[in-house]
């Protein structure tokens, strides 16, 4: 799993010059990530605490205070990384759909791909979301933003194909949309649902969604 | 029943009355199982003879809490009026007026479901067939007085009603939002979906 930004790896942006300091501290970040990302995923939010985040990364409990002000930053630190990963991914495939169902099945075809095979980090996620507080909720609620925006892009495209009435209601029919891919998840976690079977179901709930909105 | 079996049971009580509290005052991860206890007035290792885990306290609470709520639906359900639509959002209004009194044990109950953790002793959120049962009943009731559309798969629609319904509490977790407001966005969310199951 790469924890580069994709904003750094895009050609437009020029390489960022490190000084050797700069460069031994963004390392120490990346140990501390990749240990707590292993460690959330073994043992839930909950479950992992900083002291085991800095023994599993072979550093004091202060080093890993000196890069990130608390677990709930680090936390988010790596689900930003995620979705940024898949953001460029449901960006394309949501374009690239001939029709409204095309381009929602795809851009969730990414996400239900990418999370699936890691889901007791998704499964960490999702339950903290619930009950956060409302500083992280605001930080984590920008991403969300990002997606309902290509979501709803794909639904007005509908609308402009004629495919949707001029009537739907856009911004309610993304979040009907959201809140089920969501809920799918339990399928994954309870009964080992595989991503073609949460995607079939994803495409027969979807045409219980759109049918009052088709033109 | 002996006095041991009594003794259990009086202890069982005073946990899921003390666990329900302090969840929904000061949140489900920063309650220890040392601090219900403490408030129920029983020891440590009673709790734990009488439930294996936290989780398993909280599904315990949720599932008594919800035995009240469905036996109250038991005696409404019978004389709900209206379009199959009205009656869903009648449901759904009684579900947040009920679950927005304790907003955060309900928070963590939906939490719980996504939890990496599950211990068989727990029935998450989403498992609860009541639910589904009375929803399923209402639609088959819409499609007999002719006002769903026949070849509708319910569950798929009641996928949809469910998943909505949870959703809508983020409401509640991040404006503080009432069982009012809550009620009016399911509502609309029910007004469109039942706008693709009228029969045409």
């Amino acid at each position: 799993m790469s924890f580069v930004s994709l904003n750094i790896e895009s050609p437009t942006d020029a390489p960022v010059k490190l000084t050797r300091r700069a460069l031994a501290k963004q390392r120490t970040r990346e140990r501390v990530l990749s240990a707590a990302r292993r460690l959330f995923t073994e043992r839930g939010y909950e479950g992992a605490t900083i002291r085991d985040i800095a023994q599993a990364a072979g550093m004091s409990t202060g080093a890993v205070f000196a890069s990130f002000s608390d677990k709930s930053e680090l936390f988010d630190e790596i689900l930003t990384a995620d979705y940024e990963v898949i953001y460029a991914q449901m960006k394309q495939a949501g374009v690239n759909g001939v029709s409204v169902e095309e381009g929602v099945i795809g851009m969730f075809a990414v996400a239900y791909g990418f999370h699936v095979e890691q889901l007791p980090l998704l499964q960490a996620s999702i339950a903290v979301s619930w009950t956060r507080s409302e500083t992280a909720e605001r930080r984590n609620r920008g991403h969300l933003k990002h997606i309902f925006t290509l979501l709803n892009g794909v639904l007005l495209r509908g609308v402009e194909r004629g495919e949707l009435k001029t009537s739907a209601d856009t911004k309610l029919l993304a979040e009907i949309i959201w809140d089920v891919y969501v809920a799918n998840y339990r399928r994954a976690i309870f009964d080992a649902w595989t991503v073609e079977a949460l995607l079939s179901r994803l495409s027969d709930q979807l045409k219980v969604i759109l049918a009052g909105a088709r033109a | 029943m002996g006095i041991r079996d009594d003794q259990k049971l009086a202890t069982r009580e005073k946990v899921l009355e003390a666990a329900r509290d302090l969840f929904n005052e000061t949140g489900y991860e920063e309650t220890t199982i040392r601090a219900i206890a403490e408030r129920a007035g029983v020891s440590v290792g009673s709790v734990f003879t009488t439930f294996a885990s936290k989780a398993e306290v909280l599904s315990h609470v949720m599932d008594r809490r919800l035995g009240d709520l469905y036996a109250e639906f038991d005696r409404v359900v019978p004389y709900l009026r209206g379009s199959t639509a009205d009656r869903l959002c009648s449901i759904f209004a009684i579900h947040y007026e009920f679950e927005t009194r304790r907003v955060k044990l309900f928070l963590a109950h939906i939490a719980a479901s996504y939890s990496p953790s599950n211990d068989p002793g727990v029935t998450p959120y989403g498992r609860n067939e009541r639910l589904t049962l009375m929803l399923r009943e209402v639609l088959q009731d819409g499609i007999t007085r002719g006002d769903v559309r026949p070849d509708l798969d319910p569950q798929l629609a009641i996928d949809v009603l469910k998943a909505s319904y949870a959703w809508n509490y983020r409401l509640a977790a991040t404006c503080g939002a009432q069982a009012s407001a809550l009620s009016a966005a399911m509502d609309n969310q029910i007004a469109f979906i039942a706008e693709g199951w009228r029969p045409r």
